[in-house]
């Protein structure tokens, strides 16, 4: 049976191979659309690689604080003394990282001056993101507690400050601080991850922000396994509760939740700050409501091309009506018939997608840019096609189900 | 003869429902593009009311934000001792730079509570205007004169002024920042109107705006940047010297160095790349409707060559076959867009958009992007359309 209606299909299709064409390059260009936005996706919410123990830690990258009487509130990254005195002792939590976010410096060599960015992480920060090392070591614990001027940078970075010679040992002038290179490491972009120059914090060149409760860091809260992040959440809310400011007349409650990479982009899109619910699923639905809506135009336009065939076909619709054929198997038979072209159609997108990608990661346009196609995207793609198909196919294999058969054969629709 | 034209589509209304839905959607589309891309031109070329040549901006970042008791005097001092350096001709102090996506809002009222608007506020120092090379339209600028008065001296722009004192002269006029009665507010006395001051930059929409003169002696100083006149032709190597200066001043402080041209350049880049974006997807959005388009006339004329061979045989030339395919299908997009245009017309009346959208825009965008699709649909129509008039008659009428 099924063979049968993939024969017909065959046929169908070959026989104008003009319109095929223009359908499956419509397909194509749709799908590649929208695989590139769910690959991109994909690689910022689970990514692998540097970030690729994302489902097993944790960030806070907000405190909330609440004023007297509820009038102010003030949304800052945290600082480091929050991190250090409540969050550090987490039970829950096999490492707790520091890291603030990435500042933009200057780099003097001699006359010459690059504008890069940077974080000050802590050694435990080494240990949770899995940075690839190419050249020299990682920042240790003993560099934070000695204080060293030492910096990590990325490959591109010493290829542009360090051109032709060994980054590793070289001194370098950062904002008017000299460090010396210790280490060069793969690019990469990700929420966590991403900068040009990584310093220890204990080089900053005050030590007020370690008194300070609002800065500008996030914690990384690595569980020790998958399974604990729940409790980990349960944990950090807790501690939230117990969160004393500097001031209490002033400033009375603190709000702060433990987030995935989804929920962390989820409660900063739709401002949950509040809310123990991050809206992941919320913003789940509207990522792919939006994703219909993109689709509606081309289904339409790939609905009037299909309407037309239709009519191409009134004689063998005619002809299978005459000997018995049901609406419903019409209707089945020219639904699958154009799942199967937006399958093929799916399948040339993740190439061009993959083509796509490739130049964007060439192009530079977005730094440091790496993603892959994967098994995830891949299958979402095969969803997207399946549901492209069902979009654009069910009204015209419903206007071609109800064709009267006699008039059908006649060859006039 | 249009009665003529209008019974065949008719005649396959639902068909050409679909395709009509498909038109309209296109439309909306392409208007919201060219909208977008129209209400960018409009505003890159408004006045921003500055000039960024040769202007240098430090953004102090200091170690505890809370606690800075004496933050006037300290400010002052960054500004005195930049001023020093010899390729420094002017130095000014304000709350943030331009070209920054930073805000400050705030609600203003006459002092009687009469009329309140929001605006958008700035702390300046008295050389903000020299250095940023800003002239006033009406009144003076703020200077050192105004030191000790018991307004605070303030420059706003011409669309504030027009809110707060219609018909009226604003200079001298005096505003504040809170209800009558509340404690903590502010006494204001406006000195100038400027044209106006985006401090975003170029793509910025225009807003109210207060420049607050800023005092050396103020206890709490919400400054966080100096602004540099350097000398035309001072090259990049000066940050070096700059930031060996600042750490002079303060060693426990970090320093942010960049000269506006940057700024700006990653202020347009920043605004533009969405909209870049949004333009490519739409581009392709296109480029499918106008290949279907072309599928569907193309099916269309192919199930019509009988009746074309007819009209032939009748006496009809090419060029009336021609005529009647192209002005059915241009008859067919003007009743999508007709729809279309009395959607979108009901945001210019509604005012929902605001400036964003006012009526000239709208009917340049509506002009452009019907223009756009008629186009569209013709060359879409052109080869079935020539195809249908080659054909012989006797060919057309023995068709199968």
């Amino acid at each position: 049976m099924i063979r049968n209606y993939l024969l017909t299909a065959w046929k169908v299709y070959t026989r104008r191979k003009l319109f095929t064409a223009i359908n499956l390059l419509c397909i194509t260009l749709t799908l590649m659309v929208l695989l590139v936005v769910t690959a991109l996706l994909q690689n910022e919410l689970y990514p692998t690689g540097v970030e690729g123990k994302s489902d097993r830690y944790l960030q806070v990258g907000t405190v909330v604080s609440i004023g007297k009487g509820g009038n102010a509130t003030r949304h800052s990254p945290l600082g480091y003394k929050l991190i250090e005195k409540y969050l550090k002792p987490m039970k829950t939590a096999q490492l707790v990282a520091a890291v603030t976010g990435p500042r933009t410096v200057s780099v003097y060599q001699g006359d010459r001056i690059n504008e890069v960015q940077m974080r000050r992480a802590d050694a435990n920060y080494w240990k949770v993101l899995d940075f690839v090392l190419v050249d020299g070591r990682l920042p240790t614990v003993e560099d934070d507690t000695r204080g060293r001027f030492v910096a990590v940078i990325n490959q591109s970075t010493a290829r542009k400050l360090f051109p032709g010679i060994q980054a590793v040992g070289q001194p370098m002038n950062i904002g008017g601080q000299s460090f010396q290179v210790i280490g060069v490491v793969e690019d990469t972009m990700h929420l966590n991850s991403y900068s040009d120059i990584w310093t220890p914090i204990s080089t900053d060149p005050s030590t007020e922000f370690r008194n300070q409760m609002w800065g500008d860091f996030s914690a990384l809260l690595l569980a020790r396994d998958a399974s604990d992040l729940p409790a980990m959440k349960a944990e950090v809310a807790e501690i939230a509760k117990r969160v004393q400011f500097d001031d209490p007349k002033e400033w009375t409650t603190a709000i702060m939740w433990g987030d995935t990479k989804l929920d962390f982009f989820a409660r900063g899109l739709l401002n949950n700050e509040q809310n123990a619910d991050s809206g992941a699923a919320m913003f789940l639905t509207i990522v792919a409501v939006l994703m219909l809506f993109f689709m509606l135009l081309p289904a339409l336009n790939l609905v009037n091309l299909n309407m037309g065939r239709i009519m191409e076909r009134s004689s063998e619709i005619g002809v299978r009506k005459a000997f018995g054929a049901s609406s419903s198997q019409l209707v089945v038979q020219f639904v699958i018939e154009n799942i199967l072209l937006c399958l093929f159609g799916g399948l040339l997108a993740l190439l061009a997608a993959k083509g796509v990608l490739l130049w964007l990661e060439g192009s530079g346009l977005i730094p440091y840019l790496d993603v892959d196609i994967n098994l995830a995207v891949f299958f979402i793609g095969l969803v997207l096609a399946t549901v492209f198909g069902l979009l654009s196919g069910v009204i015209p294999a419903w206007k071609m189900s109800r064709l009267n058969p006699v008039q059908a054969l006649k060859g006039a629709a | 003869m249009f009665r003529h034209l209008l019974k065949p589509i008719w005649r396959r209304k639902s068909r050409n429902l679909m395709l009509s839905l498909e038109i309209l959607l296109t439309f909306l589309v392409v208007f919201a593009i060219v909208a977008a891309a129209g209400r960018c031109y409009q505003l890159y070329h408004l006045p921003t009311g500055f000039s960024y040549d040769n202007v240098w901006s430090v953004q102090l970042e200091q170690p505890n934000e809370e606690g800075s008791k004496d933050g006037g005097a300290i400010v002052e001092k960054f500004r005195r001792g930049l001023q020093d350096l010899p390729e420094v001709e002017q130095a000014s102090l304000s709350s943030f730079s331009p070209y920054l996506s930073a805000t400050w809002r705030s609600a203003v009222n006459l002092p009687d509570g009469g009329k309140q608007a929001e605006t958008d506020m700035l702390d300046i120092s008295d050389d903000f205007f020299a250095t940023l090379d800003m002239s006033v339209e009406k009144g003076r600028v703020f200077s050192a004169a105004d030191e000790g008065a018991a307004e605070t001296a303030v420059v706003i722009n011409r669309q504030l002024a027009e809110t707060l004192f219609p018909g009226q002269d604003p200079v001298g006029k005096i505003i504040s920042d809170g209800e009558p009665g509340s404690e903590a507010r502010t006494m204001m006395k406006v000195t100038g109107v400027i044209e106006d001051f985006r401090n975003k930059g170029e793509f910025m929409s225009p807003t109210n705006f207060v420049l607050k003169r800023f005092s050396p002696v103020a206890e709490n100083a919400m400054i966080r940047t100096v602004l540099l006149k350097v000398r035309p032709g001072t090259s990049r190597d000066f940050e070096l010297k700059l930031s060996q200066q600042l750490k002079l001043i303060r060693n426990d402080w970090s320093y942010r160095i960049s000269p506006l041209g940057d700024l700006r350049k990653s202020m347009l880049q920043e605004t533009l790349t969405p909209l870049v974006v949004l333009s490519v997807i739409a581009g392709f959005l296109l480029l499918m409707v106008a290949f279907g388009l072309f599928g569907v006339l193309w099916q269309n004329t192919t199930r019509r060559i009988p009746e074309i061979g007819l009209r032939r045989a009748t006496g009809a030339t090419s060029a009336d076959i021609y005529r009647q395919i192209i002005i059915e299908q241009l008859l067919l997009t003007s009743l999508a867009m007709a729809v279309g245009l009395i959607l979108l017309v009901q945001l210019p009346i509604t005012g929902v958009l605001g400036q964003n959208l006012d009526w000239p825009l709208f009917l340049g965008a509506a002009a452009t992007a019907i223009g756009l699709m008629a186009l569209v649909s013709v060359l879409c129509a052109l080869y079935p359309a020539w195809q249908a008039s080659r054909l012989s008659p006797t060919e057309a009428l023995h068709y199968e």
